[in-house]
């Protein structure tokens, strides 16, 4: 199946939408963790489902050793989200809980699912409010911890040809620590976002 | 003559937003900057008596435009126009100058209230 491109125009408005909702989740986990969070620009490409893995660790600093949360989301539009952490994140943000909150490794685990949440639930709002759709997402779980980011994302379990690929990362100021926020959506959310940006490029 | 101001933001969405947001019968010369490179080098051709600047932008960003500005000199009234809304993002960008701090999306009544405040109009 082949896929119509965004035009400029479009991509320019989904980058624009999707750094309104990343604000709102910047803020988010900025407030969970009390620190500063460093916000960077979006990046916004559809991909042949194949180039899916390849694109993704590309954006992530250590893609030998990652750690990821997956959630799905479904209504009018439909795909998977996955945060993405290196192991430096991970003990980086059980560092930032406190460790008297963070004893075992199901209070990691547990604080993973949490900052997931938090940063899913947030773009997603943020995405839905401007497009004027909601979202149901599922709870977030738990897709692999310390593996090599090609084990996690296999392209053919999403039985997909093309993917609109949304990539967000979140990195704090003092430390190294960085997570990533990837979306994925299928062919026809591809082509119903394509009328959602149409429909607020048409407003002015 | 016409007030030069300058609108920075890396996305035309964005810019276009902005410049319908400004006030109507405002007598203005509008020039538009992609990055803080462009900022800059439309400021220094004196294009910026106003900017309205973004904060997350490739290249050089608007934490780092706003710190260029304060090092030369800042003479420049600089509102910040950015979806970080984190409370330290505002705090940051006015103890580099920035005069006011505009949450995404942005309209109209925001950007008369703050111009009339500082007696812009």
């Amino acid at each position: 199946m082949s896929i119509q491109p965004y035009t400029e125009d479009q991509r320019d408005a989904l980058q624009e939408i999707t750094n309104i909702a990343m604000g709102q989740a910047g803020s988010s986990l900025a407030q969970l963790l009390d620190v500063f969070v460093i916000l960077s620009v979006p990046r916004v490409r559809i991909v042949g489902v194949e180039d899916v893995p390849s694109a993704v660790s590309e954006m992530v600093d250590d893609p030998e050793e990652i750690t990821a949360v997956r959630q799905a989301f479904y209504n009018k539009l439909r795909g998977e989200t996955m945060v993405v952490f290196g192991r430096k994140g991970c003990s980086d943000l059980a560092d930032l809980m406190g460790h008297e909150e963070v004893q075992s490794s199901e209070d990691e685990e547990e604080l993973l699912l949490d900052v997931t949440n938090i940063l899913v639930g947030a773009v997603l709002n943020g995405l839905g409010e401007q497009i004027e759709v909601e979202f149901g997402f599922s709870p977030p779980a738990i897709m692999a911890t310390n593996t090599p980011i090609e084990k996690v994302l296999i392209s053919d379990e999403l039985g997909w040809s093309h993917a609109l690929l949304i990539e967000v990362n979140f990195s704090l100021e003092e430390r190294g620590f960085k997570c990533y926020l990837i979306m994925l959506m299928p062919e026809e959310s591809i082509d119903m976002m394509r009328q959602a940006l149409d429909h607020i490029l048409e407003s002015f | 003559m016409a007030l030069p101001v300058l609108v920075v933001d890396d996305s035309g969405m964005s810019r276009k937003l902005t410049i319908r947001a400004l006030p109507k019968d405002w007598d203005i010369e509008i020039s538009q900057a992609a990055d803080g490179f462009e900022a800059l080098e439309a400021y220094h051709q004196g294009k910026a008596h106003i900017m309205f600047l973004d904060l997350t932008m490739p290249g050089m960003d608007g934490f780092e435009v706003l710190e260029t500005l304060q090092k030369e000199g800042l003479d420049c009234f600089v509102i910040v126009v950015s979806a970080d809304v984190q409370p330290e993002a505002e705090v940051r960008a006015k103890e580099l100058g920035a005069m006011a701090f505009i949450r995404k999306p942005i309209n109209t009544e925001i950007v008369t209230k703050i111009l009339m405040e500082f007696g812009i109009i």
